[in-house]
């Protein structure tokens, strides 16, 4: 090697030694200068626990979605800020973890024997964080807030709209809503417009739930940063984007949790390389990533626990467009995929595959409801007998774009629906908020679409998508059989002969084949050995208070 | 700074201010006239009309663009950015500050590193010329480049972190150790591009007269090499350095997304997506600010450096 090279080269290694100490300075320099903001309390949070790894302590750590709204259960609409704020707040009822209405903080209720009045007597033992007991003022305050269009909250209207005098209020033609009347401290009416069996249902949802005046006056702005609320944690700390660490609620009267915190992690990141890594105790996986978590050997089996969720992915018909307003068109379409085989081929067998609208955990489930089943014959048939036989139009089959992994089970229905019919469908994936647009105007063909239960009630899934007369029904469908059954079963006071008429109205509906019903949901977790009573709870509910962590375990 | 310099300065400043303009006007009217609709996003699938119409209410949605326009620039002078409809109840300014500061600060840290070993890998693979040295430098960083960050992290994460458990993954700050492997990350695709850039800087410097007579006189190479070539041949990174500042401010998708950083590339993305008019005008008018200062500073830079720049600018 020659003297050249020899300095060159060490003329290489010193400047990449005074490169990395550039780096090490600016670093030094700076650190300590990371100002913490929004709300933390206690010390800053120390992620990796205890000598014992994360079994070792009391904390529940796991991933979280950020929230899409701040913590203000008015605003919250979607399922993982209903997360947050279901353990923060409470309200006059909530769900235990078989979903069954239970007391919150009101103790027992009347309802009259017109279904209209509903008398609830709160709990005296009832405090918000800061120790202020809670009053029948209080949720006066907290449902006439909701209902005020300044605050333009989403769920108001939908789940609160029965309430006489919300949707005065909302439409800004009344100061008051006139149907929530505080009788006396303890004591609190309220009065609907028609009787609703699914109301005590509705008002588990977070836009009922309790909030401090006092505090929302106090810091109008600031409040959400660490509401004052009566749930079983309460926040410490909440940094967007990054993380949310609730802390448990020590005089939380029905029961208090048995971890001292939750912490949410709000950034992501690769969860699986995380769990396996002991950082966190759970790990939502992807559908695309199963087969990894799936496979015999892979140390992750172990710890795979498939959580069941209220929600039913389908494809929805406009029946109003052609080809689809031929019934026998669609009956077609719904018998020409063999949703078994596709489960068992794209999805490791790892959905649900869905045979009515209803999920299984929603009460008035009926196993004997069931749609179309697989059959290419009768399916080849039933184009042929159509109106539209020999003369089928262009069909464009619409979904949103940012559905991740429709892409191969779209492509499944394409291929069968072109070999078993003949017929050809294009798929295009569209932005969402073009999608959107697509069912509002109701201008589609047929879509890719889905639902995800607010409440168990079967009004949420069937009446708010198939009646003729709902703003969610996107599909162009009235059957005035189907109407007539729902309209009876929305005030019908006999909770069997309710779910009866739910229970005929679906197979009407399934009959209709309005939409061909795909997959219940399931979502896929890891969980830690040490993570006891795990909740799997398919829709938004305060759950964390069951959780144990068995320090013995690892 | 002569009075012709200042001059100058002021000028180009005064220029800067109608192009912002006419930038903040066409992104207004431009995600307006995009099909997407905040309202729309927001109610998703649970539309009703009623609740709509509270909503555009709430956000002024419900006047003609050009009275939002106004009261836009109005709020903007006060320093207010307005209000985003993704984040329900937060400002603008709640939503990206922290967000653009994260990723600033691990932009910075990546930008130091890569010109830190850019440009002696630069000056090296020059000095190198002629021998297989020059060649296998630039190829070792060029790979390293052309890898996408989405290959190169999941590996990195598992190697490092689950087998030899020197990093965590998770988000605990900008200066815990578990952000030096994003940092590094990165850094390292943009060094062959600042090592190939000096590289024929150098090259160039390198047949300049005045090395040549640098050498004649008998001069240390070493002495030749720092002071003669060197500091030359730094003289054309000016703009490279310029015009990657604001570009540090933008955040990394892959790397936010894989490690969890709570940066403004997943916003940026997500708010363009939703849409999120007064988050996407934000970073855009941000953005934009920054490129015209730093474009700004790179030309007074060259003022400074080089007279003939000012006095041409001031003949056209």
């Amino acid at each position: 090697m020659s003297n050249r090279t020899l300095t060159l080269m060490m003329g290489f290694v010193a400047v990449l030694i005074l490169a990395v100490g550039v780096v090490f300075v600016v670093v030094l320099a700076s650190s300590g200068g990371d100002d913490s903001s929004g709300a933390t309390d206690d010390k800053p949070t120390p992620t990796r626990k205890t000598a014992g790894g994360i079994c070792g302590g009391n904390v529940l750590i796991i991933p979280g979605d950020e929230p899409n709204t701040v913590l203000d259960p008015i605003q919250v609409g979607d399922v993982s800020t209903a997360e947050y704020v279901a353990e923060i707040f409470g309200g006059l009822v909530t769900l235990d973890l078989q979903l069954n209405v239970k007391p919150d903080i009101a103790e027992k209720w009347d309802i009259s024997p017109d279904g209209k009045t509903y008398t609830f007597h709160l709990r005296q033992d009832v405090v918000f964080h800061n120790g202020r007991r809670v009053t029948a003022d209080d949720f006066k305050y907290s449902l006439e807030r909701a209902a005020d269009p300044a605050n333009a909250s989403l769920q108001v209207l939908p789940y609160l709209g029965g309430i006489v005098g919300v949707k005065e209020r909302f439409a800004n033609k009344a100061t008051e809503v006139k149907g929530v009347r505080v009788i006396d401290e303890k004591t609190l009416q309220i009065e609907l417009e028609e009787p609703e069996d699914f109301f005590l249902a509705e008002l588990t949802y977070p836009v009922a739930y309790v909030v401090d005046k006092e505090q929302i006056k106090t810091s109008p702005r600031n409040w959400t940063q660490k509401p004052n609320g009566t749930g079983p944690f309460r926040v410490a700390e909440f940094k967007a984007a990054e993380r949310i660490r609730l802390v448990r609620n020590d005089r939380y009267h029905l029961g208090v949790a048995k971890v001292d915190e939750v912490i949410f992690e709000l950034g992501g990141g690769s969860v699986s390389t995380r769990f396996e890594n002991d950082e966190i105790h759970v790990a939502g996986v992807p559908l695309l990533q199963l087969d990894a978590v799936k496979a015999g050997n892979s140390p992750l089996s172990q710890f795979y626990k498939p959580q069941p969720e209220m929600s039913l992915s389908y494809i929805a018909f406009n029946v109003k467009q052609a080809p689809f307003d031929d019934p026998k068109v669609r009956q077609a379409f719904a018998m020409a995929v063999d949703y078994k085989n596709i489960n068992e081929n794209l999805f490791f067998n790892a959905l649900r595959v869905a045979d009515g609208v209803l999920p299984p955990e929603m009460p008035g489930y009926k196993e004997s409801i069931a749609g179309y089943k697989y059959d290419p014959v009768k399916a080849k048939q039933l184009i042929a007998e159509s109106k539209y036989a020999g003369k089928m139009p262009a069909i464009t089959l619409k979904y949103s774009g940012a559905a991740g992994g429709g892409g191969d089970l779209l492509e499944a229905l394409q291929a069968d629906w072109q070999d078993v019919l003949g017929v050809t469908v294009d798929l295009q994936g569209i932005d969402p908020s073009a999608y959107l647009r697509e069912r509002k105007k109701k201008t589609f063909q047929v879509l890719a679409d889905g639902w995800i239960a607010d409440y168990p009630d079967p009004e949420n899934f069937i009446g708010k998508l198939f009646s003729g007369s709902s703003d969610l029904n996107v599909l162009n469908y009235a059957n005035p059989d189907v109407d007539r059954l729902l309209d009876q079963a929305r005030s019908e006071r006999d909770r069997t002969k309710r779910l009866a008429m739910y229970n005929d109205a679906e197979q009407k509906i399934l009959d209709d084949a309005v939409v061909i019903p795909q997959f219940w949901g399931v979502a896929h977790y890891l969980v830690k050995d040490c993570v006891k009573n795990w909740p799997s709870a398919p829709i938004p509910i305060p759950k964390y208070r069951y959780v144990e962590i068995d320090t013995t375990k690892k | 700074m002569g009075p012709g310099l200042l001059a100058y300065t002021i000028r180009r400043v005064l220029w800067a201010i109608p192009v912002l303009f006419a930038i903040s006007i066409i992104v207004f009217w431009v995600l307006r006239l995009a099909p997407g609709d905040p309202v729309d996003s927001l109610m998703g699938t649970r539309y009703n009309d009623e609740t709509a119409a509270a909503v555009r209410k709430k956000y002024g949605y419900d006047e003609p663009v050009y009275i939002q326009y106004v009261k836009y620039m109005q709020n903007l002078s006060h320093g207010d950015l307005g209000v985003s409809t993704r984040h329900q109840g937060f400002t603008v300014s709640e939503v990206i500050w922290p967000k653009i500061k994260v990723s600033s600060q691990l932009g910075a840290m990546a930008l130091v590193i890569t010109f830190a070993l850019g440009i002696p890998i630069g000056v090296y693979a020059a000095l190198a010329r002629g021998t297989f040295l020059d060649p296998l430098t630039i190829s070792f960083w060029l790979a390293l480049d052309a890898v996408p960050a989405f290959v190169v992290i999941p590996i990195a994460q598992y190697y490092l972190a689950v087998k030899m458990g020197w990093v965590g993954l998770g988000w605990e700050g900008v200066w815990s150790p578990n952000a030096i492997l994003p940092v590094v990350i990165m850094s390292l695709p943009g060094v062959a591009g600042v090592a190939r850039f000096m590289r024929a800087s150098v090259i160039s410097v390198m047949a300049e007269d005045y090395v040549r007579t640098a050498r004649a006189k008998g001069l240390r190479e070493r002495t030749i090499v720092i002071t003669h070539i060197t500091r030359n041949a730094l003289l054309p990174m000016i703009t490279v350095i310029g015009l990657s500042l604001p570009g540090i401010t933008a955040g990394a998708l892959f790397t936010e997304q894989y490690f969890g950083i709570p940066g403004i590339a997943r916003e940026s993305l997500a708010a363009v997506t939703a849409p999120d008019f007064d988050v996407v005008l934000a970073l855009v008018l941000f953005g934009s600010t920054l490129f015209v200062i730093a474009n700004i500073v790179i030309d007074v830079s060259y003022a400074i450096i080089d007279p003939r720049v000012r006095v041409g600018t001031r003949r056209g």
